[in-house]
C-alpha cells in the first residue's frame, strides 16, 4: 500500500516486488533483488519471514473456511500473486468462497485482475483503494459480499505502511465496525523484537517506495481489542496453531499475528 | 528468482521438490525438464566445488558440452549423469530421482509428429508454451493463435501457404495447442490485444461472428485474462511488436521472452532482457482497460463490426 498510484517505476524499489523476491516469486526487478539483497545482509530473516507470513495466511484461512464455516474474505494489501493466495486456500476448501482483494497498487491490481481469479462456485473481486480509505473499501466491498453474514478481514502486513500508529489502530476499529457481527480480523505485522530487523527498516526507510514501520508486540495485541481472541491469542506467527509434523520445527520470526472474532451481541 | 546469472546464489533445490514441481503434470515438456535438470546440475556442481572443466574431464568431454547440458541445451546420457552425480556427492535415492527425471527429459513431446510442418525454432516454442505455467502475450495484428477459431487461423495460414492440406494440418496443429486451455492443469493465459486486431480480418466479410464470440467464450475461463487495448485510450506504451512472455512452474526456470519474426524467431532469457520486456508488459496491462471491461468492448466491437459486414 502506498502512494504508487501513479504508474510502474523499475528505477525505486518496491515492497510489494521485493516481497515476491523474498518468497521467491519472478515478478520482481534488479533494483527489487539489489536493495532486497542488501536489507538481507542486515536481517538475514526476511526470506524465512516472507515463507512464514504466507504459511500463516495458509493455516489461518483454511482454519476459517473449514473450522469457523467462513466464506467470505475482504483481503486488505494483497500484494502479488503468489502460491496460495487466499482464494486458492479458501476454496480449495470452499469453492463457493467469496474474496475481495484490496490494493492501491496499479502492478498488484493487474496482476490480481488478471490471475487470482476464482473457481466458477465462489468470486473474486478487487477494489483499487487505499487503506486509509475503509469507508470508501466497505462501501465497494458491498458490491460482492453479503454484509449480512460474517467476513473474515485479513490485514497480513499492512499496518506497518501506515507510520502512526493511532491512525492504524483507527482504521482497523472503522473497518471491523462495518463488518456484521460474528465477523473476524486475520492480522500480523512485524515486530521489534530484533534489532537488526529493525535497523534493516529504519536505514532503508528512504530506499524503498513505501516504507514499513514494525510495531511491539503489545500494540498488534492492541488492534483485537473489542475482539474475542481465538485460541492461541496473538502470539509470533510460526507459534499460531502450528503443524510442526508437516515442516518440522518452525523457525522463529519477528512478526505477531492471531485471529479474533467481532462478538455477536455488541458490549 | 528470474536472473539467471543469480541462479548459483540460489540453494540447491532437494530433487524430490523438483519432482513435486515437476512431475504430476504430464504437461511439463521434455524441453523444461531439461532446462530444471540442467539448473540442478549446475548447482551440484558448484555446491562440491568442482569447476567446469573437471566435471567435462569426468565425462571425457569439454567444458562446452558440461555448459550446454547445464543449460537443458543436450540430451542427457545416464553415464554421465552417474559419473558427474557420483563426483558431486549426491547420494543414492536421490541419484534415482535425478535418473528418473532425466528419462522423462528426453521423452519427445506430441507436437514431434509435425516436425515436417515446424521450423525448428517454432517447435522449441511449442515445447515451451506446453510446459509454461502463465503465457503472457501482446498482439497488434491477429487475434493470439490460442484463441483463434479453425476460420480466422486457416485464413492467417493462407496468407503463406498454398498447399491445402498443409493448411488444414497446421490448422490441426494450432486446434491442438488451444486444447491446453481446457486441460486438467491448464495454464494461464493473459492477453493483452491491440483493438486493430479485432478491427482486421485475415478473410474477407470482416472479422466474423464466430471469433468474437470465441473470444467473449474464453474470456469467461478463470484461467484466460483478456485486455484489450482499446484506440479511446491513446497510445500505449508497447514501443515494439507482439511479444509472449512464458513462465514455467519451476522455481529456478526464468521467464522467456519469445519474439517472431519473419525467418526465425528469438528466446530472451537472460535476466535483463527479460526485464526489459517485463517492465513494458506491466506498463501495458496498468494503462489500459482491465479485464473487466473487454466483454462489453468485445460487445462494442461486434456491433461495429458485424453492422458492416
Amino acid at each position: 500500500m502506498g502512494e504508487l498510484a501513479t504508474g510502474v517505476d523499475r528505477t525505486v524499489a518496491h515492497s510489494a516486488r521485493m516481497w515476491n523476491y523474498y518468497l521467491g516469486g519472478k515478478d520482481n526487478y534488479q533494483v527489487d533483488r539489489d536493495i532486497a539483497e542488501e536489507m538481507l545482509a542486515i536481517y538475514p530473516g526476511y526470506g524465512i519471514k516472507a515463507r512464514t507470513c504466507r504459511y500463516y495466511l495458509f493455516r489461518a484461512v483454511r482454519f476459517l473456511t473449514v473450522e469457523e464455516g467462513v466464506r467470505q474474505f475482504l483481503d486488505v494489501g494483497t500484494g502479488l500473486p503468489t502460491a496460495e493466495n487466499t482464494h486458492q486456500v479458501a476454496q480449495q476448501f470452499a469453492p463457493e468462497s467469496r474474496i475481495v482483494y484490496v490494493d492501491n497498487d496499479p502492478l498488484v491490481l493487474a496482476h490480481a485482475r488478471s490471475l487470482l481469479t476464482s473457481s466458477p462456485e465462489g468470486t473474486t473481486c478487487y477494489i483499487d483503494a487505499d487503506l486509509r480509505e475503509p469507508d470508501r473499501i466497505l462501501a465497494e466491498a458491498r458490491a460482492s459480499l453479503d454484509f449480512r453474514e460474517p467476513i473474515a478481514l485479513l490485514l497480513l502486513g499492512v499496518l506497518g505502511h501506515l507510520a502512526d500508529y493511532e491512525q492504524a489502530r483507527g482504521i482497523v476499529r472503522r473497518l471491523l465496525d462495518g463488518l456484521p457481527p460474528g465477523s473476524y480480523l486475520v492480522q500480523c505485522d512485524g515486530t521489534t523484537t530484533d534489532a537488526s530487523y529493525v535497523k534493516a527498516l529504519a536505514d532503508y526507510r528512504e530506499t524503498i517506495g513505501v516504507p514499513y514501520t514494525p510495531r511491539a508486540h503489545e500494540q498488534i495485541v492492541a488492534y483485537f481489542a473489542g475482539l474475542e481472541l481465538l485460541e492461541p491469542g496473538v502470539v509470533p506467527i510460526h507459534q499460531w496453531r502450528p503443524e510442526p509434523g508437516l515442516v518440522g520445527v518452525p523457525a522463529a520470526v519477528d512478526e505477531s499475528g492471531g485471529v479474533g472474532r467481532k462478538p455477536l451481541t455488541p458490549g | 528468482m528470474d536472473a539467471i546469472d543469480s541462479v548459483s546464489e540460489q540453494p540447491a533445490l532437494p530433487f524430490g521438490m523438483l519432482r513435486e514441481q515437476t512431475s504430476g503434470t504430464d504437461r511439463v515438456g521434455s524441453t523444461v525438464l531439461r532446462m530444471a535438470v540442467g539448473a540442478q546440475l549446475r548447482k551440484r556442481r558448484e555446491a562440491a566445488g568442482v569447476s567446469r572443466e573437471e566435471a567435462a574431464y569426468l565425462i571425457r568431454s569439454s567444458g562446452a558440452k558440461v555448459s550446454r547440458m547445464e543449460l537443458g541445451r543436450h540430451r542427457f546420457k545416464e553415464r554421465d549423469l552417474v559419473d558427474l552425480l557420483a563426483r558431486y556427492g549426491v547420494g543414492d535415492d536421490e541419484r534415482e530421482e535425478f535418473l528418473e527425471l532425466a528419462r522423462q527429459a528426453n521423452v519427445p513431446g506430441w507436437w514431434q509428429r509435425y516436425g515436417d510442418l515446424l521450423p525448428s525454432w517454432f517447435e522449441t516454442y511449442v515445447a515451451m508454451e506446453h510446459a509454461a505455467s502463465v503465457i503472457r502475450t501482446y498482439e497488434v495484428q491477429f487475434v493470439p493463435g490460442l484463441l483463434q477459431t479453425d476460420e480466422y487461423a486457416r485464413s492467417v495460414f493462407r496468407l503463406a501457404h498454398s498447399d491445402p492440406e498443409e493448411v488444414e494440418r497446421r490448422v490441426d496443429l494450432r486446434r491442438r495447442r488451444q486444447a491446453l486451455l481446457t486441460s486438467s492443469n491448464a495454464p494461464q493465459l493473459w492477453a493483452v490485444v491491440d483493438e486493430a486486431a479485432l478491427h482486421r480480418s485475415p478473410h474477407d466479410g470482416g472479422l466474423c461472428r464466430a471469433q468474437l464470440a470465441l473470444l467473449l467464450e474464453f474470456n469467461e475461463l478463470p484461467n484466460v485474462s483478456l485486455q484489450i487495448a482499446t484506440f479511446c485510450r491513446g497510445v500505449h506504451p508497447a514501443t515494439c511488436g507482439s511479444f509472449t512472455i512464458l513462465r514455467f512452474p519451476v522455481q529456478d526456470l526464468p521467464d522467456v521472452v519469445y519474439l517472431e519474426h519473419l525467418t526465425g524467431a528469438l528466446y530472451l532469457d537472460k535476466a535483463s532482457d527479460v526485464e526489459d520486456y517485463v517492465d513494458m508488459w506491466h506498463r501495458l496491462c496498468t494503462k489500459i482497460d482491465p479485464p473487466e471491461e473487454s466483454g462489453s468492448t468485445l460487445e462494442r466491437i461486434r456491433t461495429e463490426v458485424c453492422a458492416t459486414s
